[in-house]
Protein backbone atom coordinates (compact mmCIF):
# COMPACT_ATOMS: atom_id res chain seq x y z
CA UNK A 1 0.00 0.00 0.00
CA UNK A 2 1.35 3.50 -0.80
CA UNK A 3 2.06 6.02 1.70
CA UNK A 4 -1.33 7.19 1.59
CA UNK A 5 -3.24 4.41 1.50
CA UNK A 6 -6.08 4.06 4.05
CA UNK A 7 -7.58 0.79 5.97
CA UNK A 8 -11.01 0.62 4.68
CA UNK A 9 -14.00 -1.24 6.37
CA UNK A 10 -17.44 -2.39 5.71
CA UNK A 11 -19.52 -2.91 8.69
CA UNK A 12 -22.65 -4.29 8.28
CA UNK A 13 -25.72 -5.47 9.95
CA UNK A 14 -26.99 -8.59 8.43
CA UNK A 15 -30.35 -10.60 9.17
CA UNK A 16 -33.27 -9.23 11.11
CA UNK A 17 -32.37 -7.96 14.33
CA UNK A 18 -32.48 -3.89 14.39
CA UNK A 19 -30.40 -3.47 17.31
CA UNK A 20 -27.29 -1.60 15.70
CA UNK A 21 -25.77 0.19 18.87
CA UNK A 22 -23.10 -1.84 18.45
CA UNK A 23 -22.04 -1.32 14.93
CA UNK A 24 -22.22 2.27 15.13
CA UNK A 25 -20.35 2.29 17.76
CA UNK A 26 -17.36 0.51 15.88
CA UNK A 27 -18.01 2.41 12.69
CA UNK A 28 -17.21 5.75 15.02
CA UNK A 29 -14.26 4.29 16.77
CA UNK A 30 -12.79 2.75 13.25
CA UNK A 31 -13.16 6.08 12.57
CA UNK A 32 -11.77 8.18 15.11
CA UNK A 33 -8.34 5.60 14.32
CA UNK A 34 -8.04 7.22 10.77
CA UNK A 35 -9.63 4.31 8.87
CA UNK A 36 -12.50 4.97 6.10
CA UNK A 37 -15.64 2.89 7.30
CA UNK A 38 -18.35 2.67 4.82
CA UNK A 39 -21.78 2.01 6.72
CA UNK A 40 -24.54 -0.01 4.69
CA UNK A 41 -26.82 0.02 7.78
CA UNK A 42 -29.52 -2.82 8.38
CA UNK A 43 -31.29 -6.01 7.05
CA UNK A 44 -28.41 -6.54 4.71
CA UNK A 45 -28.23 -10.24 2.77
CA UNK A 46 -25.15 -11.46 2.04
CA UNK A 47 -25.25 -10.95 -1.31
CA UNK A 48 -25.45 -7.08 -0.55
CA UNK A 49 -22.24 -7.60 1.61
CA UNK A 50 -20.59 -9.28 -0.78
CA UNK A 51 -21.01 -6.99 -3.37
CA UNK A 52 -20.64 -3.61 -2.00
CA UNK A 53 -17.64 -5.37 -0.07
CA UNK A 54 -15.85 -5.89 -3.78
CA UNK A 55 -17.08 -2.21 -4.73
CA UNK A 56 -15.97 -0.10 -1.74
CA UNK A 57 -12.62 -2.26 -2.01
CA UNK A 58 -12.26 -3.06 1.54
CA UNK A 59 -9.90 -4.71 3.71
CA UNK A 60 -11.99 -6.08 6.06
CA UNK A 61 -16.08 -6.89 6.63
CA UNK A 62 -17.35 -6.00 10.19
CA UNK A 63 -20.55 -8.51 10.45
CA UNK A 64 -22.52 -7.26 13.39
CA UNK A 65 -25.01 -10.37 14.69
CA UNK A 66 -27.09 -10.47 17.72
CA UNK A 67 -30.10 -12.81 16.60
CA UNK A 68 -28.43 -16.25 15.97
CA UNK A 69 -28.52 -15.53 12.46
CA UNK A 70 -24.66 -15.97 11.93
CA UNK A 71 -25.39 -19.88 11.73
CA UNK A 72 -26.70 -18.69 8.16
CA UNK A 73 -24.72 -15.60 7.68
CA UNK A 74 -21.29 -16.93 7.96
CA UNK A 75 -21.07 -19.44 6.00
CA UNK A 76 -23.06 -17.95 3.11
CA UNK A 77 -20.29 -14.67 2.85
CA UNK A 78 -17.46 -16.92 3.57
CA UNK A 79 -18.53 -19.01 -0.11
CA UNK A 80 -19.94 -15.79 -2.33
CA UNK A 81 -16.59 -13.99 -1.31
CA UNK A 82 -15.36 -17.56 -2.58
CA UNK A 83 -17.10 -17.73 -5.54
CA UNK A 84 -16.06 -13.51 -6.18
CA UNK A 85 -12.50 -14.79 -5.93
CA UNK A 86 -12.61 -12.13 -3.01
CA UNK A 87 -10.97 -14.24 -0.27
CA UNK A 88 -8.64 -11.91 0.33
CA UNK A 89 -11.30 -9.37 2.01
CA UNK A 90 -11.06 -10.64 6.12
CA UNK A 91 -13.69 -11.23 8.03
CA UNK A 92 -14.48 -10.06 11.73
CA UNK A 93 -17.56 -10.56 13.61
CA UNK A 94 -19.41 -9.18 16.80
CA UNK A 95 -22.48 -9.25 18.87
CA UNK A 96 -24.09 -12.78 20.36
CA UNK A 97 -21.67 -15.35 19.37
CA UNK A 98 -21.45 -18.47 21.72
CA UNK A 99 -17.99 -19.14 23.28
CA UNK A 100 -18.37 -22.79 21.98
CA UNK A 101 -18.84 -22.06 18.22
CA UNK A 102 -16.05 -19.35 18.02
CA UNK A 103 -13.25 -22.08 17.03
CA UNK A 104 -15.03 -23.80 14.41
CA UNK A 105 -15.98 -20.05 12.90
CA UNK A 106 -12.63 -19.57 13.04
CA UNK A 107 -11.71 -22.91 11.15
CA UNK A 108 -14.23 -21.62 8.37
CA UNK A 109 -12.66 -18.29 7.46
CA UNK A 110 -13.80 -15.47 10.61
CA UNK A 111 -10.69 -14.01 11.36
CA UNK A 112 -11.55 -12.89 14.69
CA UNK A 113 -14.99 -12.56 16.88
CA UNK A 114 -15.45 -9.75 19.46
CA UNK A 115 -18.24 -10.48 21.77
CA UNK A 116 -19.57 -8.30 24.23
CA UNK A 117 -17.34 -6.35 26.26
CA UNK A 118 -14.42 -6.38 24.17
CA UNK A 119 -12.71 -3.02 24.08
CA UNK A 120 -13.04 -0.87 20.66
CA UNK A 121 -9.22 -0.12 21.09
CA UNK A 122 -8.34 -4.09 21.26
CA UNK A 123 -10.47 -4.05 17.78
CA UNK A 124 -8.56 -0.74 16.15
CA UNK A 125 -5.28 -2.63 17.37
CA UNK A 126 -6.54 -5.81 15.67
CA UNK A 127 -7.21 -4.36 12.69
CA UNK A 128 -4.27 -2.35 12.52
CA UNK A 129 -2.04 -5.25 13.33
CA UNK A 130 -3.06 -7.61 10.49
CA UNK B 1 -3.61 -7.92 -8.93
CA UNK B 2 -0.52 -6.22 -10.44
CA UNK B 3 -1.11 -3.71 -13.89
CA UNK B 4 -0.93 -5.79 -16.61
CA UNK B 5 -3.77 -8.26 -14.86
CA UNK B 6 -6.00 -5.22 -14.18
CA UNK B 7 -5.68 -3.73 -17.57
CA UNK B 8 -6.65 -7.28 -19.22
CA UNK B 9 -9.60 -7.10 -16.32
CA UNK B 10 -10.54 -3.74 -17.51
CA UNK B 11 -11.21 -4.82 -20.63
CA UNK B 12 -13.34 -7.33 -19.28
CA UNK B 13 -15.09 -5.09 -17.42
CA UNK B 14 -14.57 -6.66 -13.99
CA UNK B 15 -15.86 -4.96 -11.01
CA UNK B 16 -12.76 -6.16 -8.84
CA UNK B 17 -10.38 -4.66 -11.43
CA UNK B 18 -12.40 -1.41 -11.24
CA UNK B 19 -12.68 -1.17 -7.84
CA UNK B 20 -9.08 -1.93 -7.19
CA UNK B 21 -7.74 0.72 -9.53
CA UNK B 22 -9.90 3.50 -7.72
CA UNK B 23 -7.79 2.87 -4.84
CA UNK B 24 -4.88 3.09 -6.45
CA UNK B 25 -6.54 6.49 -7.61
CA UNK B 26 -7.42 7.23 -4.61
CA UNK B 27 -3.78 6.23 -2.27
CA UNK B 28 -2.05 8.42 -5.33
CA UNK B 29 -0.53 5.30 -6.01
CA UNK B 30 2.16 5.29 -9.33
CA UNK B 31 0.53 1.95 -10.66
CA UNK B 32 -2.91 4.11 -11.11
CA UNK B 33 -1.13 7.00 -13.09
CA UNK B 34 0.16 4.07 -15.73
CA UNK B 35 -2.69 2.23 -15.94
CA UNK B 36 -4.89 5.21 -16.55
CA UNK B 37 -2.25 5.77 -19.16
CA UNK B 38 -3.00 3.12 -20.85
CA UNK B 39 -7.01 2.99 -21.04
CA UNK B 40 -7.93 6.92 -21.70
CA UNK B 41 -8.71 6.48 -24.56
CA UNK B 42 -11.73 3.78 -23.45
CA UNK B 43 -13.14 6.34 -20.95
CA UNK B 44 -15.30 10.03 -21.11
CA UNK B 45 -18.34 8.09 -22.94
CA UNK B 46 -20.41 8.38 -19.49
CA UNK B 47 -23.70 11.57 -18.92
CA UNK B 48 -22.10 12.83 -15.92
CA UNK B 49 -24.43 13.92 -13.25
CA UNK B 50 -23.45 15.89 -10.47
CA UNK B 51 -25.89 16.20 -7.38
CA UNK B 52 -25.03 18.75 -4.67
CA UNK B 53 -26.54 20.33 -2.02
CA UNK B 54 -26.89 21.11 2.01
CA UNK B 55 -26.39 18.17 4.56
CA UNK B 56 -29.34 16.07 5.32
CA UNK B 57 -31.14 17.28 1.60
CA UNK B 58 -31.79 14.01 0.40
CA UNK B 59 -28.76 13.76 -2.01
CA UNK B 60 -28.31 10.05 -1.72
CA UNK B 61 -32.06 9.23 -1.44
CA UNK B 62 -32.11 10.98 -4.94
CA UNK B 63 -29.28 9.82 -6.02
CA UNK B 64 -31.04 5.68 -5.25
CA UNK B 65 -34.09 6.45 -6.70
CA UNK B 66 -32.59 8.10 -10.23
CA UNK B 67 -30.37 4.60 -10.54
CA UNK B 68 -33.76 2.61 -10.08
CA UNK B 69 -35.29 4.90 -12.56
CA UNK B 70 -31.81 4.11 -14.82
CA UNK B 71 -32.62 0.17 -14.15
CA UNK B 72 -35.65 0.18 -15.75
CA UNK B 73 -34.93 2.00 -18.78
CA UNK B 74 -31.87 -0.85 -19.10
CA UNK B 75 -29.06 2.02 -18.34
CA UNK B 76 -26.07 0.97 -16.65
CA UNK B 77 -24.85 3.67 -13.56
CA UNK B 78 -22.10 4.32 -11.95
CA UNK B 79 -22.29 6.41 -8.63
CA UNK B 80 -19.08 8.47 -6.70
CA UNK B 81 -20.81 9.16 -3.07
CA UNK B 82 -18.25 11.56 -1.05
CA UNK B 83 -18.47 12.19 2.34
CA UNK B 84 -16.13 14.10 4.37
CA UNK B 85 -12.90 12.95 5.87
CA UNK B 86 -12.27 13.60 9.57
CA UNK B 87 -10.13 16.76 9.75
CA UNK B 88 -8.50 15.17 13.01
CA UNK B 89 -7.94 11.81 12.34
CA UNK B 90 -7.89 10.94 9.41
CA UNK B 91 -10.73 8.69 9.55
CA UNK B 92 -14.83 8.61 7.66
CA UNK B 93 -17.65 7.11 8.13
CA UNK B 94 -18.67 6.52 4.82
CA UNK B 95 -22.63 6.34 4.88
CA UNK B 96 -24.28 7.45 1.48
CA UNK B 97 -24.42 3.78 0.46
CA UNK B 98 -27.42 2.85 3.18
CA UNK B 99 -29.96 4.86 0.95
CA UNK B 100 -28.92 3.01 -2.15
CA UNK B 101 -31.25 0.28 -2.05
CA UNK B 102 -30.46 -0.89 -5.63
CA UNK B 103 -26.88 -1.38 -5.03
CA UNK B 104 -26.91 -4.96 -5.51
CA UNK B 105 -28.45 -4.69 -9.54
CA UNK B 106 -25.18 -5.78 -11.72
CA UNK B 107 -26.14 -2.16 -13.51
CA UNK B 108 -25.04 -0.48 -10.98
CA UNK B 109 -21.74 0.39 -9.59
CA UNK B 110 -21.28 2.31 -6.30
CA UNK B 111 -18.15 3.39 -4.85
CA UNK B 112 -18.08 5.61 -1.41
CA UNK B 113 -15.04 8.13 -1.32
CA UNK B 114 -13.70 10.34 1.40
CA UNK B 115 -12.75 13.69 0.92
CA UNK B 116 -9.30 12.95 2.68
CA UNK B 117 -8.92 16.69 3.58
CA UNK B 118 -9.84 18.37 -0.25
CA UNK B 119 -12.17 20.79 0.25
CA UNK B 120 -14.70 22.18 -2.51
CA UNK B 121 -16.88 19.07 -2.08
CA UNK B 122 -15.36 16.38 -3.85
CA UNK B 123 -12.20 14.66 -3.84
CA UNK B 124 -8.97 15.68 -5.25
CA UNK B 125 -8.87 12.33 -7.38
CA UNK B 126 -12.73 12.55 -7.90
CA UNK B 127 -11.87 13.43 -11.63
CA UNK B 128 -9.93 10.28 -12.75
CA UNK B 129 -11.84 8.22 -10.57
CA UNK B 130 -15.32 8.94 -12.80
CA UNK B 131 -12.59 7.66 -15.86
CA UNK B 132 -11.77 4.46 -13.72
CA UNK B 133 -15.62 3.55 -13.44
CA UNK B 134 -16.39 4.51 -17.26
CA UNK B 135 -14.27 1.23 -17.85
CA UNK B 136 -17.38 -0.60 -17.15
CA UNK B 137 -19.57 1.09 -20.61
CA UNK B 138 -21.75 2.68 -17.89
CA UNK B 139 -24.27 5.50 -19.57
CA UNK B 140 -24.62 7.76 -16.90
CA UNK B 141 -21.96 8.24 -13.72
CA UNK B 142 -23.79 9.98 -11.10
CA UNK B 143 -21.59 12.32 -8.79
CA UNK B 144 -22.84 13.07 -4.87
CA UNK B 145 -20.74 15.85 -3.47
CA UNK B 146 -20.01 16.00 0.64
CA UNK B 147 -23.35 18.16 1.86
CA UNK B 148 -22.22 21.18 0.43
CA UNK B 149 -22.32 24.80 1.67
CA UNK B 150 -22.76 28.16 -0.14
CA UNK B 151 -18.99 28.10 -1.92
CA UNK B 152 -18.18 23.94 -2.76
CA UNK B 153 -19.02 24.78 -6.71
CA UNK B 154 -15.93 22.59 -7.54
CA UNK B 155 -18.79 19.73 -8.83
CA UNK B 156 -19.22 22.73 -11.67
CA UNK B 157 -15.81 21.67 -13.01
CA UNK B 158 -16.95 18.06 -13.43
CA UNK B 159 -20.68 17.31 -14.30
CA UNK B 160 -22.35 17.74 -17.90
CA UNK B 161 -25.60 17.90 -15.79
CA UNK B 162 -25.22 19.46 -12.23
CA UNK B 163 -28.43 19.17 -9.93
CA UNK B 164 -28.62 21.71 -6.80
CA UNK B 165 -30.84 20.10 -4.50
CA UNK B 166 -32.40 22.40 -1.70
CA UNK B 167 -35.16 22.37 0.82
CA UNK B 168 -37.75 24.44 2.83
CA UNK B 169 -36.81 25.89 6.00
CA UNK B 170 -33.11 26.65 5.64
CA UNK B 171 -33.15 30.19 5.11
CA UNK B 172 -35.39 33.24 3.75
CA UNK B 173 -35.28 34.66 0.15
CA UNK B 174 -31.87 36.75 0.24
CA UNK B 175 -30.27 33.64 0.25
CA UNK B 176 -31.77 33.06 -2.91
CA UNK B 177 -30.16 35.94 -4.05
CA UNK B 178 -26.34 34.98 -2.92
CA UNK B 179 -24.08 33.75 -5.23
CA UNK B 180 -22.42 30.53 -4.86
CA UNK B 181 -23.77 27.07 -5.22
CA UNK B 182 -27.42 28.01 -6.30
CA UNK B 183 -25.92 29.56 -9.49
CA UNK B 184 -24.37 26.40 -10.75
CA UNK B 185 -27.00 24.44 -10.91
CA UNK B 186 -28.57 23.33 -14.36
CA UNK B 187 -31.53 21.65 -12.54
CA UNK B 188 -32.91 22.98 -9.32
CA UNK B 189 -34.31 20.17 -6.94
CA UNK B 190 -36.90 20.80 -4.16
CA UNK B 191 -36.49 18.22 -2.09
CA UNK B 192 -39.12 17.03 0.86
CA UNK B 193 -42.20 18.39 -1.45
CA UNK B 194 -44.07 16.72 1.75
CA UNK B 195 -42.69 19.25 4.00
CA UNK B 196 -44.23 22.64 4.85
CA UNK B 197 -42.76 26.03 3.00
CA UNK B 198 -41.26 24.20 -0.21
CA UNK B 199 -44.12 25.98 -2.48
CA UNK B 200 -42.94 29.22 -1.21
CA UNK B 201 -39.24 27.74 -1.76
CA UNK B 202 -39.91 26.93 -5.05
CA UNK B 203 -41.60 30.42 -5.78
CA UNK B 204 -38.26 31.72 -4.42
CA UNK B 205 -36.40 30.09 -6.59
CA UNK B 206 -38.46 30.96 -10.00
CA UNK B 207 -38.02 34.22 -8.86
CA UNK B 208 -33.98 34.40 -8.37
CA UNK B 209 -33.76 33.07 -11.83
CA UNK B 210 -36.05 35.42 -12.97
CA UNK B 211 -34.05 38.45 -11.49
CA UNK B 212 -30.88 37.13 -13.60
CA UNK B 213 -29.80 37.24 -17.04
CA UNK B 214 -31.79 35.72 -19.92
CA UNK B 215 -29.78 32.43 -20.62
CA UNK B 216 -30.04 29.80 -23.42
CA UNK B 217 -30.85 27.50 -21.01
CA UNK B 218 -32.89 28.33 -17.82
CA UNK B 219 -32.54 25.58 -15.24
CA UNK B 220 -36.00 24.12 -14.33
CA UNK B 221 -37.25 23.63 -10.87
CA UNK B 222 -38.70 20.47 -9.35
CA UNK B 223 -40.27 19.43 -6.73
CA UNK B 224 -39.49 16.24 -5.35
CA UNK B 225 -40.38 14.18 -2.47
CA UNK B 226 -37.81 11.26 -2.47
CA UNK B 227 -39.93 9.26 0.72
CA UNK B 228 -42.81 8.46 -2.21
CA UNK B 229 -40.94 9.08 -5.67
CA UNK B 230 -43.46 11.99 -6.23
CA UNK B 231 -41.47 14.67 -9.34
CA UNK B 232 -38.74 12.11 -10.52
CA UNK B 233 -40.27 11.31 -13.27
CA UNK B 234 -40.28 14.84 -13.76
CA UNK B 235 -36.69 15.08 -12.59
CA UNK B 236 -35.66 12.52 -15.62
CA UNK B 237 -37.39 14.11 -18.02
CA UNK B 238 -35.08 17.53 -17.23
CA UNK B 239 -32.35 15.45 -16.71
CA UNK B 240 -32.85 14.14 -20.36
CA UNK B 241 -33.83 17.85 -21.50
CA UNK B 242 -30.47 18.75 -20.60
CA UNK B 243 -28.57 16.06 -22.09
CA UNK B 244 -30.25 17.01 -25.18
CA UNK B 245 -29.90 20.63 -25.01
CA UNK B 246 -25.96 19.96 -24.74
CA UNK B 247 -25.98 17.22 -27.62
CA UNK B 248 -22.20 16.50 -28.48
CA UNK B 249 -21.41 19.66 -29.64
CA UNK B 250 -21.80 21.95 -26.58
CA UNK B 251 -20.84 19.05 -24.23
CA UNK B 252 -17.70 19.20 -25.94
CA UNK B 253 -16.73 22.49 -26.00
CA UNK B 254 -17.40 22.33 -22.26
CA UNK B 255 -15.47 19.46 -21.59
CA UNK B 256 -12.79 21.14 -23.77
CA UNK B 257 -12.68 24.35 -21.49
CA UNK B 258 -12.45 21.99 -18.30
CA UNK B 259 -10.04 20.22 -19.53
CA UNK B 260 -7.72 23.23 -20.26
CA UNK B 261 -8.37 23.99 -16.94
CA UNK B 262 -7.31 21.33 -15.67
CA UNK B 263 -3.97 21.16 -17.78
CA UNK B 264 -2.76 24.41 -16.35
CA UNK B 265 -3.47 23.50 -12.97
CA UNK B 266 -1.66 20.18 -13.20
CA UNK B 267 1.55 22.16 -14.79
CA UNK B 268 1.37 24.59 -12.54
CA UNK B 269 1.02 22.07 -9.60
CA UNK B 270 4.00 20.19 -10.96
CA UNK B 271 6.55 22.85 -11.44
CA UNK B 272 5.53 24.53 -8.14
CA UNK B 273 6.45 21.03 -6.80
CA UNK B 274 9.55 20.38 -8.70
CA UNK B 275 10.36 24.38 -7.44
CA UNK B 276 9.66 24.00 -3.74
CA UNK B 277 12.44 20.97 -3.99
CA UNK B 278 14.78 22.81 -5.58
CA UNK B 279 14.45 25.83 -2.83
CA UNK B 280 15.06 22.82 -0.01
CA UNK B 281 14.04 23.10 3.44
CA UNK B 282 16.23 25.28 5.31
CA UNK B 283 15.99 28.71 2.82
CA UNK B 284 11.86 29.64 3.79
CA UNK B 285 12.78 29.29 7.58
CA UNK B 286 16.22 30.95 7.38
CA UNK B 287 13.91 33.97 5.80
CA UNK B 288 11.51 33.78 8.03
CA UNK B 289 13.86 34.87 11.06
CA UNK B 290 16.03 37.71 8.92
CA UNK B 291 12.14 39.03 8.21
CA UNK B 292 10.92 39.00 12.18
CA UNK B 293 14.04 41.22 12.81
CA UNK B 294 13.29 43.55 10.22
CA UNK B 295 16.34 42.90 8.91
CA UNK B 296 14.42 42.07 5.66
CA UNK B 297 10.67 42.74 4.36
CA UNK B 298 8.56 39.97 3.30
CA UNK B 299 8.38 41.46 -0.50
CA UNK B 300 11.98 41.57 -1.11
CA UNK B 301 12.44 37.96 0.69
CA UNK B 302 9.92 36.45 -1.79
CA UNK B 303 11.42 37.47 -4.24
CA UNK B 304 15.05 36.32 -3.29
CA UNK B 305 14.38 32.87 -2.64
CA UNK B 306 12.39 32.51 -5.91
CA UNK B 307 15.47 33.70 -7.81
CA UNK B 308 17.97 31.87 -5.97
Amino acid sequence: MSKKGKIRVLIAKPGLDGHDRGAKVIARALRDSGMEVIYTGLRQSPEDIVEAAIQEDVHFIGLSILSGAHTHIFPRVIELLKEREASDIKIIAGGIIPDEEIPKWKEIGIEAIFGPGSSTNDIINYVKGS
Amino acid sequence: MNEKEIIERLKKKDVRAVARLLTFIENEDELAENILKKIWKHTGNSHIIGITGPPGAGKSSIVDLLTKISIEKGLKVGVLAVDPTSPFSGGAVLGDRLRMTSAQDPGIFIRSVASRGHLGGLAATTRLMINAIEMLENDITIVETVGAGQGDVEIVQIADTTIVVEVPGLGDEVQAQKAGILEIGDILVVNKGDRPGSDRLSKELAMMLSLGEEKEWMPPIVTTTAINGDGFDKLWEEINNHKQYLGTEKRNAMRLKRINYELENQVSQKLFTKKMIQIGNSEIPNMAKEILNRRIDPLTAVEKIIRE
